[in-house]
């Protein structure tokens, strides 16, 4: 191949005594062309009508339409969104319960946070699906499946978020709490319509990622068991890909989850740039 | 730190918020959903339906159809059994290990058990077992043109022996000796054969035959070498104790054993007629 003598020649040639600008220049040939050998090798090596076959495969994705949107999606949103919440208020009470005066307050919410901010996710699903039911025969979760699916969600989440207020309450400068009280606001008031509500715009962005990372781990809500109205993104392909024998359905729900992911990652993108023009 | 101490008083907040979380963690005491409605007096965990919890897909028991539509032959039976007290099968899909331990069943996710399931004196300790309704076969699975003649090729040969996760299979596997790849699903298990990641497979023999059969890549380059002939049989389960529904769901199968309804599924899901009808006498539990 004419690319691989260039990368030999273009390599140990002329050594001696080059201008950087000239050695930069060689650097940047050499990185091209062996970029053009991997592109070029990959071309020849790789059976592309298997790959296509495999994970892109319109008759096997038209299958798995409408319902991977209908369901699949649907129910992504709704378990995401559901802890989410959950996991927000939960969140920022424990953020709260962090910065206590009282000493037990903070230390459960220290205990808290490092638990379920350590615990892998499915664990806590495995718990709440399957231990908890056991353990509390007389009770039952209201709302479920999307109860259990809400409250595993939002455990989880809580923790991350309860650090992100925590932070975004810290960073609120003290001057507000002091302006806030000599207006004559009780300690209560000017947490929750001065400092609270400051810290939480500040806290945007990472506020965002927590989403993001939530609707991935939504993806793990399988373990606990449900019927075919109940399945998520990741399950549905799973399932459909499982019947079929081919991976695109896996691909397309995997596309979905960036249609979900890539423009909320854009959004914080934009916000934390608008934030840092702000602060100049 | 200053702003500690402005807090001290939001200290109550917290607690209150606290206990409001976990009073709508464990609330809901209305537990307990009767079916009244089925006039049996067989209670079950949602009204109006028979919850079934399976592992899917295992085929011909239980598998969705190209439309999506879970079917097979214990939806069939269960069908019946929902039948007879009057109202809808609904099925959920949830991991095997968490049937056969009575997990799911005492975690009050479903009524019954329906998964192709094996009686085992293990499972027994856990679970409320029916009459047997279904003989079990092991099948060894090798590619054509291999020589590999049973699970003892395996070792000489130093073959990848692929069986699914929690099941008989693996029990057996495990207890001769064997190493075995663990798939969580018989769908995994099934593509990992697709992809070739595995050399021999041991599987229920009815679940393999409906690979060859619907299949065409497995039914290309895969064949049926060996069978074992464990002796088991399979069993509908509900969760321990639970008399009524399981003295309801045994005499649905009976019923279903002597009008033919049985063979007719078996014909239907197996592919051939079946050899002998089970008693229905035999308890599993």
């Amino acid at each position: 191949m004419t690319t691989d003598t260039t990368v030999t020649e273009a390599g140990p040639a002329p050594r001696a005594r080059l201008s950087p600008r000239k050695r930069k220049k060689i650097s940047l040939a050499i990185q091209y062309a062996v970029f053009l050998v991997v592109i070029v090798t990959l071309a020849f090596v790789a059976d592309w009508a298997a790959i296509q076959h495999a994970f892109f495969n319109l008759d096997e994705a038209r299958k798995a339409f409408p319902d991977i949107l209908a369901v699949g999606l649907k129910n992504t949103i709704i378990y995401t969104l559901s802890g989410y919440i959950l996991g927000f208020f939960l969140g920022l009470v424990v953020a709260l319960m962090r910065l206590s005066d009282v000493l037990p307050y903070r230390a459960i919410a220290l205990a808290y946070i490092e638990i379920f901010r350590g615990l892998p996710a499915i664990v806590v699903f495995m718990i709440l699906g399957f231990g908890v039911p056991i353990a509390f025969q007389d009770y039952e979760m209201p709302y479920d499946p999307y109860g259990t699916v809400a409250l595993a969600l939002g455990l989880v989440s809580a923790a991350y978020l309860a650090e992100t207020f925590r932070a975004g309450i810290e960073a609120v400068p003290k001057g507000q709490t002091e302006a806030a009280r000599s207006l004559g606001m009780s300690q209560g008031r000017a947490m929750f319509t001065v400092i609270v509500p400051q810290a939480i715009r500040i806290v945007i962005p990472p506020l965002t990622n927590e989403l993001i990372l939530l609707f991935k781990d939504s993806s793990l809500v399988f373990v606990i068991g449900f019927t075919l109205s109940g399945y998520e993104l990741f399950k549905f392909g799973e399932s459909l890909s499982t019947r079929t024998g081919n991976s695109t359905p896996l691909i397309v729900a995997g596309l979905l989850y960036l249609c979900l992911t890539v423009p909320l990652g854009y959004l914080v993108r934009k916000l934390e740039a608008k934030q840092k023009r702000g602060r100049v | 730190m200053a702003r500690r101490s402005k807090l001290t008083r939001l200290a109550l907040l917290p607690a209150a918020a606290l206990a409001l979380t976990t009073a709508a963690c464990g609330g809901g005491d209305d537990s307990g959903d009767t079916a009244e409605g089925n006039g049996s007096g067989v209670e079950l965990v949602n009204d109006g339906t028979l919850t079934t919890c399976t592992s899917l897909p295992y085929p011909p028991f239980q598998e969705q159809d190209d439309s999506g539509e879970i079917v097979g032959f214990d939806v069939d039976m269960i069908d019946i059994v929902a039948q007879d007290l009057g109202v809808e099968q609904e099925i959920i899909d949830v991991d095997f290990a968490q049937i056969k331990n009575g997990a799911a069943l005492n975690a009050g996710k479903c009524d019954i058990a329906a998964a192709g399931m094996t009686i085992t004196e293990e499972r027994k300790e856990n679970l409320g077992f029916s009459v047997p309704y279904f003989d079990e076969t092991l099948a060894v699975v090798a590619k054509q043109g291999s020589d590999v003649t049973g699970l003892d090729d395996v070792e000489s040969q130093n073959l990848t022996l692929g069986v699914q996760a929690d099941t008989t299979s693996l029990d057996y596997a495990t207890s001769e000796g064997f190493k075995p790849q663990v798939f969580r699903h018989a769908g995994l298990q099934v593509q990992a054969m697709q992809a070739g990641k595995v050399d021999v497979v041991l599987q229920d023999l009815p679940t393999v035959l409906d690979w060859l059969k619907n299949k065409e890549d497995i039914a290309a380059d895969w064949e049926v070498v060996d069978k074992v002939d464990t002796g088991d049989q399979y069993g509908y389960a509900v969760k321990k104790g639970n008399t009524e529904l399981l003295d309801q769901l045994n005499e649905s199968l009976k019923q279903a054993f002597e009008d033919g309804s049985w063979a007719e599924s078996y014909e239907k899901w197996i592919g051939e007629a079946p050899e002998k009808t089970p008693t229905g006498t035999e308890s599993g539990s």
